[in-house]
């Protein structure tokens, strides 16, 4: 029983951080119809900076995640500024093939620092053991995790309830013509998505290295988990991020901790996410949430 | 009748000129004497540059296939690797068992285009990007269930055989010669196919379907059924140039079949220039000439030292080169390698007059 509560919250705890990371895919992908294939590699930026400011410039550690924040931001904000604004109108398949191509690109920055291969992590902070909770044991790193992806979606939803960007950035959205002739200024809601996305992704990387440590390959790959949870929550939806999010985490968790005694090799966390993207494509195309597509001849 | 030979410029009179390959003699000729350049050349290279064509030869088999399903029918097809990993664990399964490599070429091929099948099924619902998360989906299953199957080896190595064509036996010094040879055949095949699809109906009826599949729905064709056949096709010369590659490189291993070969491919193809012909040889060229030459590159920095401890510089140079060529040739040439080589090849059709 408590094996599986841990396993639940577990699994809670990575979908919110997945849902964070998809919030960001989704904003991009709202305001200007850009799937983002290089979502993973921001998040290791983001990951990573983090660790630089925290080891080598020995910040503190509140003040280095936030500048790791800013950073990403900025990083997200110039790809945009400098390729992306440039391909806006070219068939999906080209603007696809960019971002894979920046995708690549920051792969290979990335590869330029040691950051590129090793495993690393963050000096720790936290107290070691945690609480209980039910008979399950939660990590205090989980817990932080937890309390923090909650702050950023409350953050996040408060922006764009409130805000003036927020709300400018949800018009543009719904329809970009009538945001335009009402004066939202659309090339900054774009950028302003892709800082967005770099923040939001970024901040699922600090988190995931808190929790689990800091790898390259580990951290790009979450970017490809991505695509899981956005089809199941449907591509334009935010809440329907978060809570596919947290059922991708579930579900990935539960797969590992009951199937893999039973499958020599295991590493069924890696595929179920996409097994079920694949059935929810035949049964139910535009997710939980999405808007479905009508199209006219 | 105007002499055909001095032609020059465009005088198509009638649908069947219009529907012809060649447009004047002189182009039939200069390919001629093309494909005989290329079969003297290995004569004259050494076994590793010979391998490097070879290379680009089997490139083009996978990447002539992404332009049947991406560039003619415009569905995105992020899984293309895993398609050429289907033909290849095919031939590493029939070889061994003694069956010619003229046979497991094609066997090959159509193993992978029954899984392109199979993969294209969502395509009768979805489209564009939720299309190319089913292909990026059965990439992932596919690595996994390699990784999964000791009848496979879990993804390790797997021996092929060396090949045998009636008696005479590709040995070590002329292995890279001979899969020239079989490869060149195997791509002009294909290629003449491939050129020869779009004066079919089922080829216009791709480009139908991927302009408005509502409009090709009521013009009489089936969306659904073209959908799922340029995804057989494609897969099938994916299959068979994994094939290919199986037999090149004399072993099945699951790295050469991940998502970031599917992605090469797929650059290959943009960076030549979508849904054309002779995009699918110049993309492959270029990329892999730009590989073997940035290794060259990071070796020359190696040695002038500009290195800083744990990093290695190949590996970071190549990804950085390889997203930066994509997203340039995105951002300035979109139409790819092939508009530069219509601009000469338009130049020299009306030579010598401007246009």
């Amino acid at each position: 029983m408590s094996f599986l509560l841990e396993l639940l919250v577990s699994g809670v705890v990575l979908g919110l951080i997945y849902g964070l990371v998809a919030l960001g895919f989704v904003l991009i992908y709202k305001a200007s119809r850009v799937v983002n294939f290089a979502q993973g590699e921001l998040l290791a930026m983001g990951a990573f900076s983090a660790h630089f400011f925290l080891v080598v410039l020995k910040l503190p550690v509140v003040l280095a995640f936030l500048l790791a924040l800013g950073f990403t931001a900025l990083v997200g904000y110039l790809l945009e500024r400098v390729f992306l604004k440039r391909l806006v109108g070219q068939p999906i398949i080209s603007v696809i093939m960019a971002t894979i191509g920046l995708a690549f690109f920051l792969d290979g920055l990335l590869h330029l620092t040691p950051y590129g291969a090793g495993s690393y992590g963050y000096p720790t902070f936290l107290p070691e053991g945690g609480v209980a909770f039910l008979g399950a044991r939660i990590s205090y790193a989980q817990l932080l995790a937890l309390f923090l992806t909650l702050a950023f979606l409350f953050l996040f939803s408060w922006f764009f309830q409130r805000s003036t960007l927020g709300v400018a950035m949800r018009s543009v959205a719904d329809d970009q013509m009538a945001a335009m002739s009402l004066g939202v200024s659309v090339a900054k809601v774009f950028a302003l998505a892709w800082a967005a996305a770099g923040l939001a992704a970024a901040a699922g990387g600090v988190m995931v290295g808190t929790i689990s440590g800091l790898n390259f390959d580990g951290l790009v790959h979450i970017g490809l988990r991505v695509f899981p949870v956005v089809i199941l929550g449907g591509l334009d939806s935010i809440p329907g991020a978060v809570v596919a999010g947290i059922l991708i985490g579930v579900l990935e968790n539960l797969a590992a901790g009951f199937l893999d005694p039973y499958i020599p090799g295991g590493g069924t966390r890696d595929v179920f996410p996409f097994l079920a993207l694949l059935l929810v494509l035949w049964f139910k195309p535009h997710g939980l949430f999405g808007t479905e597509e009508i199209e006219r001849v | 009748m105007r002499n055909p030979w001095a032609q020059t410029g465009n005088y198509r009179t009638s649908y069947r000129q219009d529907t012809s390959i060649f447009a004047t003699h002189r182009e039939l000729v200069s390919l001629l004497l093309f494909l005989g350049f290329l079969l003297v050349l290995p004569q004259f290279l050494s076994r590793t540059q010979v391998f490097i064509l070879d290379l680009i030869l089997v490139y083009s088999v996978a990447v002539l296939g992404l332009n049947i399903t991406t560039g003619y029918a415009g569905l995105i097809n992020i899984g293309q690797a895993a398609f050429m990993g289907v033909g290849a664990y095919t031939a590493a399964l029939l070889a061994p068992q003694g069956l010619p490599f003229w046979l497991v070429i094609p066997l090959g091929g159509l193993v992978a285009a029954f899984f392109g099948f199979l993969v294209g099924i969502p395509s009768l619902r979805v489209k564009h990007l939720y299309l190319a998360m089913a292909t990026l989906a059965f990439q992932v299953v596919f690595e996994w269930a390699v990784g999964h199957m000791p009848l496979l080896k879990q993804g390790g190595a797997m021996d092929m055989p060396r090949a045998s064509f009636f008696g005479y036996e590709a040995g070590f010094r002329n292995h890279f010669h001979f899969w020239y040879y079989a490869s060149l055949f195997t791509l002009v095949l294909l290629a003449l196919f491939f050129r020869n699809l779009l004066r079919t109906r089922y080829g216009r009826a791709l480009v139908a379907v991927r302009d408005n599949d509502r409009a090709a729905d009521a013009m009489g064709m089936d969306p659904g059924r073209t959908k799922l056949f340029a995804f057989a096709l494609g897969a099938f010369y994916a299959g068979v140039a994994g094939v290919l590659y199986a037999y090149l490189s004399r072993a099945v291993v699951i790295e050469d079949y991940v998502f970031a070969h599917s992605v090469k491919y797929l650059a290959m193809a943009i960076v030549g220039g979508l849904g054309t012909l002779v995009g699918s040889f110049l993309g492959p060229l270029f990329l892999v000439l730009l590989d073997v030459n940035m290794e060259s590159l990071s070796n020359l920095i190696k040695a002038l030292g500009f290195s800083v401890a744990g990093v290695d510089v190949a590996s970071a140079l190549r990804p950085l080169a390889f997203g930066l060529i994509i997203v340039l040739f995105l951002m300035f040439e979109p139409r790819g390698l092939y508009n530069w080589w219509r601009l000469v090849r338009s130049y020299f059709r009306t030579w010598p007059f401007k246009y």
